[in-house]
């Protein structure tokens, strides 16, 4: 006979879940297109283009999208608000991992709002207002424009940090929460893994960013 | 190790009663080699004298093994909780500062009501039926490796340092490391599999097992050195086995 399951149960597996599916693949991808940049504006204003030709693209962006993001969003808040961190007097590192998973978490609610408005829909008057999905022909000159202003490239810096960190950690906390990294040795190579993983993808995603500013990004395209 | 002065002064938070405002009160008593907290508070009892030389209430605790394994004598020692028996003064920093611990109804001083992790046990069935009419035989065997697992798990003594040092447990809101490791201490046993459903139940309520945020505060301040995460992640296996993917077997 199946256990009944409570309210709170459902909502935690689901917010554990969306965090890695849709969301975590969703990153991936959208680091892969961001990194067509480092081959030039054509190859960025191409992928855009194909990206926007997907079929049932408005069902795949709201359902695949959206409505996960604004869940993980808002109920990612709903759980930083019952945290009682207690750091100074249990100063340990998965402590302060628990506190920085909630940290990154509420700059990624601001940060995230800002920039979908910003990009996806145009929406920041006095900044941008031309969408990037609907523009593909300017797609890379409205980012690399925005990117040339000093504290908008700090403000995607800081970004792309906390979201590599929330999904590296959120990837332990997956596997930990869905039973599936058990014992100590494994919590610690499995923690060990998310580190490199964190790191690698970090460095694509800033030399994608830095793409837009600096053909071939960080090291000027001797690797794409 | 700090060098040991003379004396040792030690503050109490107090508390008169369950309704009135704590308060800080500071006590001084002559130093001798291998204090522990509770015969320091004894010492204040023999004479309640605080260090301004004023006559005060003996302050109130609770204690009962002395070493250790009854965890009834748990109170926040320098800001960490842990058990007063085994707390040596000479490896303190003076002044030493107790408090009752906070995540439980202050009764009064240093005592409090740890009734809700009782109500724990109770509703996750932290026991296993074996009564019945007729002699039910040999217990069933069991692996080795289970039982040793099993042992850490049976060390527990319901003191409360893993509920008070979690960020996730505040005013009884979250059932708490230590009744997990009880469901998983009780499903392991052969006989107590019988009635897992019914433990899997209690850890899946609204104040269940999803509210564990992985901080891993428990497993580090439990005295026992009771293995309290994998506890977690065991139980959440067989909640997201029996619990979410129950159904596909119905
Ligand atoms: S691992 Fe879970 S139960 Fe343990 S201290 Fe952290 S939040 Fe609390
Ligand atoms: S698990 Fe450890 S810290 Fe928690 S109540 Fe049991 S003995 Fe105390
Ligand atoms: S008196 Fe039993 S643990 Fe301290």
């Amino acid at each position: 006979m199946a256990i009944r399951l409570s309210r709170t149960f459902i909502l935690r597996k689901l917010h554990q879940l969306s965090g890695i599916f849709p969301l975590g693949v969703f990153l991936l991808e959208h680091f892969y297109t961001n990194s067509k940049a480092l081959t030039g504006p054509g190859d960025f204003n191409n992928a855009v283009k194909d990206l926007q030709s997907i079929p049932y693209i408005l069902f795949v962006e709201i359902g695949g999208i959206f409505i996960p993001l604004i869940y993980h969003a808002v109920y990612g808040l709903v759980i930083t608000m019952e945290a009682r961190p207690n750091n100074l007097a249990y100063p340990y590192s998965r402590n302060w991992f628990y506190l920085i998973q909630r940290i990154t978490g509420v700059i990624l609610f601001f940060f995230i709002t800002f920039h979908v408005l910003n990009f996806r829909f145009g929406m920041i008057p006095g900044l941008n207002t031309v969408s990037v999905a609907h523009s593909p022909d300017q797609a890379f000159d409205i980012v690399s424009r925005e990117f040339r202003m000093i504290p908008i490239f700090i403000v995607y810096m800081i970004g792309i940090t906390a979201t590599v960190w929330h999904l590296a950690n959120g990837i332990w906390l997956f596997l930990v929460d869905w039973g599936i990294t058990i014992g100590e040795r494994a919590q610690r190579l499995t923690g060990y893994a998310c580190i490199a993983f964190g790191v690698v993808l970090l460095l694509v995603g800033v030399n994608a960013a830095v793409a837009f500013i600096r053909p071939g990004g960080l090291l000027g395209g001797i690797i794409y | 190790m700090p060098s040991q002065p003379k004396t040792v002064e030690i503050h109490i938070r107090r508390r008169a009663n369950p309704d009135s405002p704590q308060y800080w009160e500071q006590f001084e008593i002559p130093y001798r080699p291998n204090l522990n907290i509770i015969s320091c508070l004894m010492e204040i009892q023999k004479n309640p004298v605080n260090k301004a030389g004023a006559r005060t209430t003996p302050p109130v605790w609770q204690m009962n093994c002395l070493e250790q394994v009854c965890g009834i004598c748990t109170m926040i020692i320098n800001g960490r909780a842990r058990q007063s028996c085994s707390a040596l003064v000479d490896n303190l920093d003076q002044p030493i500062k107790l408090e009752p611990m906070a995540k439980f109804p202050n009764i009064r001083d240093l005592v409090v009501d740890r009734q809700q992790m009782f109500d724990h046990l109770r509703r996750v069935h932290a026991w296993i039926e074996l009564d019945g009419t007729h002699d039910l035989g040999p217990g069933p065997r069991m692996d080795q490796e289970d039982v040793q697992e099993r042992y850490a798990y049976s060390r527990c003594m319901t003191c409360g340092c893993c509920l008070e040092a979690c960020p996730q447990y505040e005013g009884d809101n979250y059932i708490g490391p230590q009744a997990i490791a009880q469901v998983r201490l009780f499903n392991m046993h052969p006989s107590g599999k019988m009635t897992r459903q019914e433990r899997l139940e209690g850890i899946m309520q609204e104040d269940g097992i999803t509210n564990c945020g992985n901080a891993q505060n428990c497993v580090k301040a439990c005295p026992m050195g009771i293995p309290l995460t994998r506890a977690i992640y065991e139980e959440n296996r067989e909640t997201v086995v029996h619990g979410l993917l129950g159904w596909l077997k119905d």
